[in-house]
């Protein structure tokens, strides 16, 4: 018996097969560009897409560490706080001009968003590994935390960047780009691609998967599941302060508003993406086409003129809901 | 138009008065607002800390407790607790007038004058005084200069949240250009958040060739918008018009920004006024009963100082 | 083999009246393992039908099968002369086929009498009527003999209450056909005496039971028709006051008992790997002591429940623990599964599903999980050297996998145990905890493991097998250590290595006055 079964373990591999799960958002964006292109004449225009891409890297580069924390088996609900909070510190710091007020200012105010969005994430991370509270309450605690600092920072308002010449040297960060590629853009490639190589080639991402796939078995493998798990919210924290650096070039101001329901956003780009909430599957690149998903259903509604402005929500709910179903069905023909 | 007064008449009245009679009478006044969620309300929040100041030092007996709520359901909770301290007045500006209609009536049920501000309650009765900005006003004034200013063109509007104040500017704004020679190419809803004006914005500018003027009913979305046509390096759009009396608007106003000629008041500072006359009501013995209904008044170059304030966060 | 021929000769009288329930052709396939093929059974009112076989023999299976909580891949089922689909178990309980489970199913912060009622609660209208589920319960539960306040919650009963209370559950739906699955697995022998008792009453009362036990003397006692599986296929059925144990033992296994185990090594010499002492695991066990050689396997034997597994994952700090032990001289603790890990100590859970292996992932994500960092190179998983310990792990271990990208959840339990192995035996471990190792196995496989488990402690790893097969102790082991309520309370060796002495010491009962000994 034993020799059938090593004859058929040997027989030649069969052609590649297509993997449908990871390819779904992929497809399910490919049909969202066609519709665009049927319903408004501008939606392809260069220019038009060019803004969809570079407005969608908020939420791509913060839905990498999404990616991350849900991968991990965890949650974090105070993403956009965070990066309100996190975009006002750096704000604050950038308008003492310590650093000479030139790029060395910006490059410490960088810095400092980097460790601010780190320390965030720690927080996070801790109290829900040390404390052993549900990432679910930690962060919505959080999110409330960092929400009202960033208001008692902002006195009620908003907190702009008060110098014009350093507005004008950081502006290009957002609307600049590099051989014809605006830097956003290059930015989530980048990002995403990190992420897609340390979730999926190094022994962390490894670790982290198992830790989300069944907390029992990595424990039981010897794996140190806290420190996993703290990590996976420090690479959120960090997403977010990169998000930050990308967001605060562009209007030149943090305000109570700034971040407002990110946290929903970045959490189903990362499920439109294809990562399962249950944690244990990751798929960075996925995310990213689910980030790209929602920006573009927004622009669409607004390019098209067929719907009223009121009814706008029902149609993207309705999209995403399809872009879904879409997936199910192909990774339902995948198993079969 | 049922303008009863004007908000600097009254300040006046008030101001003579308490000079006149200075006793130390017990009043206990709680001023319930929405916490600072966006640029206007942290204004609103900004003018009831000020006006508390300006208040309690001139009246010695007076004590204002400022509570500040971030939803219907905690104003409603607050209310309560406010009204088992024991106070004299109310001043509150309802997150939400249907929601908030019936809390405000137990406390109005236990004797308390009651000072509504910006939103009308669904029952009048309820209401000792109203203040409020006029919102049709805000929209009628904003279409009544872009029809002045651009005989006939193209714009795009912004509009902020789905709710009463939104529609009843928009109502205005529609009303005022009708049969003029302005047409509203898009209207689409900017939640009053620059992030969301600056996206809608650029879809605009892909979607129209050409767009003359932008109504965007809020000063923070005008942030948004400016950035987004910026952006976009388009010479076609001539202006934009915003409104409620954001300082770094008004700023621009008096400056002689072309982009921001003019901006349409709709300032924060309604609280202050609601809390004077409130107080007014106790210490000066002047009939304040009724609705005070402030101007929307038009910011222009030449009277863009008096709207100024450095030190607000708005 | 030969028992088995003449035992199919072997025809049931047909003076009985026609079966409640029939099963027919059964066959059930999952993936491509084919668990059970071409069934038949028949169980009739008033008669106890019990079905045996080994672990893997797939009698769980076919029980799943008969109360509707699985669909047959081929055959049919005819309940009353009619074929009958059944939707799931509710429609199955609805029909009168109810199953008792081996495993606790009951909400733990419910009471007793909410348990038993739930899903069919009695009621005044819309309001609950406690008072009279309470006195239903408790009349429920005395019938079985049993003490317990219906109003108690069932967190607070002991596993043979909570077992008392399934079977009191599924009596009070009033069921034609009675399924009980391993009842007395974690009852005390008086407990047993009075569930057999109970069994005896349903008989008179014209319910169908349908039995399923290890405990071979027990089958002998009650059964009136016994059936016996064996690697998923039907054996035999015979009627049951004409089988002793050791018949009954020699059909389920069809072959000799002797040849499935490696012969076993002489008992090592050499000085202790491991001396444990005081240890104490709190709400588990407490005073262990023991010492482990290299070369040497050491089996650890009790009832479920006597704290066996709790007492090594206290050891290797995968729970809270107390005591002082001693590796290779050096006075050392575990404070973490890391420490333990790093010192060369390895447990195989016996939740192999649940704490061993990620079923979702494929096998080599497996089998590296625990030493990842020997695939590495710098920060880099590498994916060719994974391919090649998969390889290596593969040929060792003899795991069969048709595709190497297969999940690990596809594996069969027998070659999902081998990948667990393999796993942990790439952290070159000096002692092998492994627990229940070969619990849901089938037959072919278990030898497998045991001539894997003798060829560690041949190659010097000091071994412990923990387990409920008294058989498989005996067996593989030099020493057996028989623990009861979290204390060790002997030592066997040699001669004295009996299912019966085993049980005498894991029960603290004396076998001889008991109706129910245990072993053959």
């Amino acid at each position: 018996m034993a020799d059938t079964l090593r004859d058929a373990s040997a027989a030649p591999p069969r052609l590649p097969r297509v993997d449908w799960v990871a390819a779904a958002p992929f497809v399910a964006l490919a049909c969202l560009l066609v519709f665009g292109a049927f319903v408004s004449p501008s939606f392809l225009s260069l220019g038009n897409l060019a803004n969809v891409l570079t407005r969608s890297a908020f939420i791509a580069i913060i839905g990498v560490g999404a990616t991350f924390v849900i991968a991990s088996g965890g949650i974090d609900l105070s993403v956009g706080s965070m990066a309100a909070f996190v975009a006002s510190v750096m704000i604050l710091f950038m308008n003492t001009e310590l650093g000479g007020g030139g790029v060395g200012t910006l490059a410490l105010g960088m810095l400092l968003a980097a460790g601010v969005g780190s320390m965030c994430g720690l927080l996070n991370g801790l109290v829900t590994t040390v404390g052993r509270i549900e990432p679910f309450i930690t962060t919505l605690g959080t999110m409330g935390i960092f929400r009202a600092l960033t208001i008692w920072l902002a006195n009620g308002g908003s907190i702009a960047m008060k110098s014009q010449d350093l507005r004008t040297l950081y502006r290009p960060v957002y609307f600049g780009s590099v051989g014809g590629v605006p830097l956003p853009i290059a930015l989530i490639l980048a990002i995403t691609a990190v992420g897609a190589f340390v979730l999926y080639k190094t022994a962390f991402g490894r670790h982290l998967l198992a830790v989300g796939s069944s907390e029992d078995v990595a424990r039981y493998s010897g794996i140190p599941i806290n420190r996993v798990r703290t990590v996976a919210y420090v690479v959120q924290g960090l997403c977010v302060a990169v998000a930050v650096m990308v967001y605060v070039p562009r209007l030149g101001a943090a305000t109570a508003t700034t971040g407002l329901l990110w946290e929903l956003q970045a959490i189903t780009a990362v499920v439109v993406g294809g990562t399962a909430l249950r944690g244990g599957v990751g798929r960075v690149w996925g995310t990213l086409c689910g980030a790209l998903l929602l920006e573009i259903v927004g622009n669409i509604m607004v390019l098209s003129s067929f719907v009223s402005e009121y009814l706008i929500g029902a149609v993207q709910g309705t999209i995403i809901i399809v872009a879904m179903l879409v997936q199910r069905s192909l990774s339902n023909r995948n198993r079969a | 138009m049922d303008r009863l007064l004007r908000t600097c008449a009254v300040a006046v009245l008030v101001l003579g008065a308490t000079a006149a009679q200075a006793q130390t009478k017990t009043v206990t006044v709680a001023v319930s607002i929405p916490a600072a969620d966006h640029g206007w309300t942290g204004g609103v929040v900004f003018q009831a800390e000020r006006a508390k100041a300006l208040l309690e030092a001139r009246h010695p007996g007076l004590k204002i407790i400022v509570k500040t709520s971030p939803d219907g359901a905690s104003q409603a909770n607050a209310l309560e607790d406010l009204t088992t301290q024991g106070i004299d007045a109310l001043v509150t500006l309802p997150q939400n007038s249907d929601e908030l209609t019936d809390p405000l009536r137990q406390v109005k049920n236990k004797g308390v004058f009651v000072t509504v501000v910006d939103r009308a309650l669904s029952d009048p009765t309820i209401q000792d005084l109203y203040v409020a900005g006029n919102n049709p006003d805000v929209g009628r004034v904003a279409g009544e200069y872009m029809k002045g200013k651009l005989p006939s063109g193209q714009v795009v509007v912004i509009r902020g949240l789905p709710i009463v104040i939104d529609e009843e500017r928009q109502k205005g704004f529609d009303a005022a250009i009708a049969g003029s020679g302005l047409k509203v190419l898009d209207k689409q809803f900017g939640n009053w958040s620059r992030d969301d004006a600056f996206k809608v914005m650029q879809d605009y500018l892909a979607k129209f060739p050409k767009i003359d003027a932008v109504w965007c009913q809020d000063d923070d979305m005008a942030v948004g918008v400016l950035e987004a046509i910026k952006q976009a390096k388009r010479s076609d759009v001539q202006f934009v018009v915003g409104g409620a009396g954001m300082k770094d608007m008004v700023k621009r106003v008096a400056d002689g920004d072309a982009m921001i000629p003019v901006d349409v008041l709709y300032p924060p500072a309604m609280i202050a006024t609601a809390m004077e006359l409130t107080v007014a009501n106790f210490y000066d013995q002047i009939p304040v009963r009724g609705r005070y209904i402030m101007d929307a008044t038009l910011v222009t170059k030449a009277n863009a100082k008096e709207f100024y304030y450095p030190d607000s966060p708005f | 083999m030969t028992v088995g021929a003449t035992a199919d000769a072997v025809s049931i009288e047909r003076h009985n009246p026609a079966p409640v329930l029939e099963a027919r052709g059964l066959a059930m396939q999952f993936g491509p393992v084919e668990v059970l093929t071409d069934i038949g059974l028949e169980l009739r009112s008033g008669e106890v039908h019990a079905v045996i076989g080994e672990n893997g023999a797939g009698k769980s299976t076919l029980m799943k099968l008969l109360s509707g909580y699985l669909a047959p891949t081929r055959g049919a089922i005819h309940l009353n002369g009619a074929t009958v689909a059944f939707r799931g178990p509710v429609d199955a309980e609805q029909r009168g086929i109810v199953l008792v489970h081996q495993e606790i199913l009951l909400a733990p912060d419910l009471t007793v009498a909410q348990n038993i009622f739930m899903g069919r609660e009695l009621r005044h209208g819309l309001v609950l009527d406690d008072r009279a589920m309470n006195r239903l319960a408790a009349g429920a539960v005395e019938r079985l003999g049993a003490a317990i306040d219906p109003r108690q919650t069932v967190a607070r009963l002991s596993i043979a209450q909570r077992q008392l209370v399934q079977i009191a559950r599924a009596l009070a739906g009033r069921p034609r056909v009675i399924v009980l699955d391993e009842p007395t697995a974690s009852l005390t022998p008086h407990e047993t005496e009075a569930l057999l008792n109970i069994i005896g009453e349903l008989k008179r009362d014209g319910v169908a039971v349908l039995y399923i036990s290890h405990r071979l003397p027990e089958v002998a006692a009650i059964a009136d028709v016994v059936t016996v599986l064996r690697d998923g296929k039907h054996v035999a059925t015979l009627p049951g006051g004409t089988l002793t144990p050791l018949d009954m033992a020699h059909l389920m296994v069809g072959r000799d008992m002797a040849r499935l185990f490696p012969p076993r090594a002489t008992p090592p010499e050499a000085t202790p790997l491991l001396c444990v002492k005081d240890l104490s695991v709190p709400g588990a066990s407490s005073d262990i002591a023991f010492t482990l050689r290299p070369g040497e396997i050491l089996g650890f034997a009790g009832l479920i429940g006597a704290g066996r597994t709790e007492t090594f994952e206290g050891l290797l700090g995968l729970r809270p623990a107390q005591g002082r032990v001693t590796l290779a001289g050096r006075a050392t603790w575990f404070r973490s599964v890391r420490d333990s890990l790093a010192a060369g100590l390895v447990y195989l859970s016996e939740d192999r599903k649940g704490k061993g292996l990620l079923l979702a992932k494929p096998l080599a994500v497996n089998l590296t999980l625990a030493a990842l960092h020997r695939f590495c190179r710098g920060i880099l998983v590498s994916r060719t050297r994974e391919a090649k310990g998969l390889e290596d792990a593969i040929a060792r271990f003899d795991i069969r996998a048709r595709r190497r990208t297969m999940l690990a959840g596809q594996l069969s339990g027998g070659n999902q145990q081998k990948l667990l192995l393999a796993k942990m035996m790439l952290r070159e471990p000096r002692v092998v905890v492994i627990d229940e190792p070969t619990r849901g196995i089938d037959i072919g496989t278990k030898e497998q493991i045991y001539r894997l488990l003798a060829e560690l402690a041949a190659a010097g790893k000091a071994v412990v097998v923990i387990s409920s097969e008294m058989g498989e102790l005996i067996g593989l082991c030099h020493r057996i250590l028989v623990m009861r309520a979290g204390r060790i309370v002997g030592e066997l060796a040699g001669e004295a290595m009996t299912e019966r002495n085993i049980a005498v010491l894991a029960t603290g009962a004396d076998v001889h006055t008991s109706a129910v000994a245990v072993g053959a």
